[in-house]
């Protein structure tokens, strides 16, 4: 059998150094958007119920949990451990907050999406689902670059180098 | 990668390929075994955190209500009425400060946290009276807040109890913590208070006060008029504020 080396490439030596910056800049982005929401856990219902998505009972527990699941999301993310997965997780999140954001603008609501604390009821001219959505969009496409180059550089997982030499072993 | 001598098939590296091969596939479990034992590890990890989380809230929720902010209080028995506010200040004072605010509204909180120590301080100089209309919107314990208000009011520590709920903001609000902040608000709580607040007598006046807001126009809170005019919070800062009402009285 023959072992073909792959060819590096000025993009293939890029991509993990890439996708260390894009895994630093979303755990970045989660510890912070969780923390302020942690340490205000009635805002953080609050924030929840003004969307008038869900039943009571189910605003209260995302409410206090959805900022520990973005915590958790922003450790995986930092340490670079199970990178992929912590990518699908996160694409699926921003995915959520899209829709919850779109459904509030359509139903003509005037909340605050409530992403890093605060959230709740404003006034009519108030409300940014324009900028709401840009920013979670290009969050999104940081999510999906890590579905699609999980490997990266400084990160607990394997990197490419280790990958190769545990194969080139075998 | 094939590196086996050509012409040299010998008995002796087949076993050592096969060992070499067998290796390999104990590497590779163990490999496995690890990987499945880190993704375990990080699992419960990832499970503490969150479980760990949602039992913290419940906590700071839940747990019992801490001490009233110090300030000089001059309340008396205050009898309400139907779709009336909250009146805190001396009646004489030359200007009105009216807000709408929701026990459980994050900007209310914020606002009281902020403006509390300048408002105080014009109430206190006979310049400011509060008007304050305590609506319920947000959830169930806005509701019970509120009431409760109406409940210290009448009982006599209405301005101490409307700082102590904004004071402690995180709570649920459970008719067993409104209590308990009465008990904190006032040396001796009127027996009227407790039953008021256990037979929940003022959530038709809380209702009276939401209508009364809606009929007024107001749609979210905190929603400021200063003597009776619209006072946006957008740039407003407690020495602004100080000023405007300095200027006014």
């Amino acid at each position: 059998m023959i072992a073909r080396a792959p060819v590096p490439t000025r993009f293939s030596r890029a991509a993990p150094w890439i996708s260390t910056l894009v895994r630093w800049v979303l755990a970045g982005i989660f510890l912070a958007a969780g923390g302020l929401k942690a340490v205000d856990p009635q805002s953080s219902v609050a924030a929840v119920r003004a969307y008038q998505l869900l039943p009571a009972r189910l605003e209260t527990v995302i409410g206090w949990g959805l900022p520990f699941v973005e915590i958790a999301l922003g450790l995986l993310l930092a340490a670079g451990a199970f990178t992929r997965i912590a990518g699908a997780a996160s694409a699926l999140l921003l995915v959520v907050f899209i829709l919850a954001v779109l459904s509030a603008a359509a139903r003509g609501l005037s909340i605050d999406c409530g992403c890093f604390g605060g959230g709740g009821t404003v006034a009519a001219g108030q409300t940014d689902y324009g900028g709401e959505v840009v920013r979670d969009s290009l969050l999104l496409l940081l999510a999906l670059w890590l579905l699609w180059q999980p490997r990266s550089r400084l990160a607990l997982e394997p990197g490419p180098h280790e990958r190769r030499e545990l194969e080139d072993n075998q | 990668m094939s590196s086996r001598t050509p012409g040299a098939p010998g008995p002796r590296s087949s076993r050592s390929a096969s060992e070499a091969a067998r290796r390999a596939t104990e590497q590779a479990a163990q490999r496995r075994r690890d990987r499945n034992r880190l993704v375990l590890l990080v699992a419960v990890l990832v499970v503490a955190l969150v479980g760990g989380g949602l039992g913290l809230q419940a906590w700071r929720t839940g747990r019992s209500p801490s001490a009233v902010p110090a300030s000089s209080y001059a309340d008396a028995p205050q009898p309400l009425a139907e779709g009336q506010p909250v009146r805190f200040g001396d009646a004489s004072a030359p200007v009105e400060l009216t807000v709408y605010e929701d026990f459980h509204c994050p900007h209310c909180a914020d606002f009281a946290d902020e403006f509390g120590p300048t408002l105080d301080a014009a109430r206190d100089a006979g310049r400011l009276r509060l008007t304050v209309w305590p609506m319920s919107f947000i959830d169930e314990g806005s509701d019970r807040a509120a009431a409760a208000l109406g409940c210290a009011t009448e009982a006599g520590f209405g301005e101490r109890y409307h700082h102590g709920l904004f004071a402690n903001a995180q709570l649920q609000w459970s008719q067993e913590q409104l209590l308990e902040l009465g008990r904190l608000s006032t040396d001796v709580v009127p027996d009227g208070f407790t039953s008021c607040v256990q037979g929940q007598q003022k959530a038709g006046w809380a209702d009276s006060v939401d209508a009364a807001a809606e009929a007024a126009g107001v749609t979210g809170t905190p929603t400021l008029f200063l003597d009776g005019a619209p006072l946006p919070l957008e740039g407003l800062t407690p020495e602004s504020l100080q000023s405007m009402i300095e200027a006014k009285g």
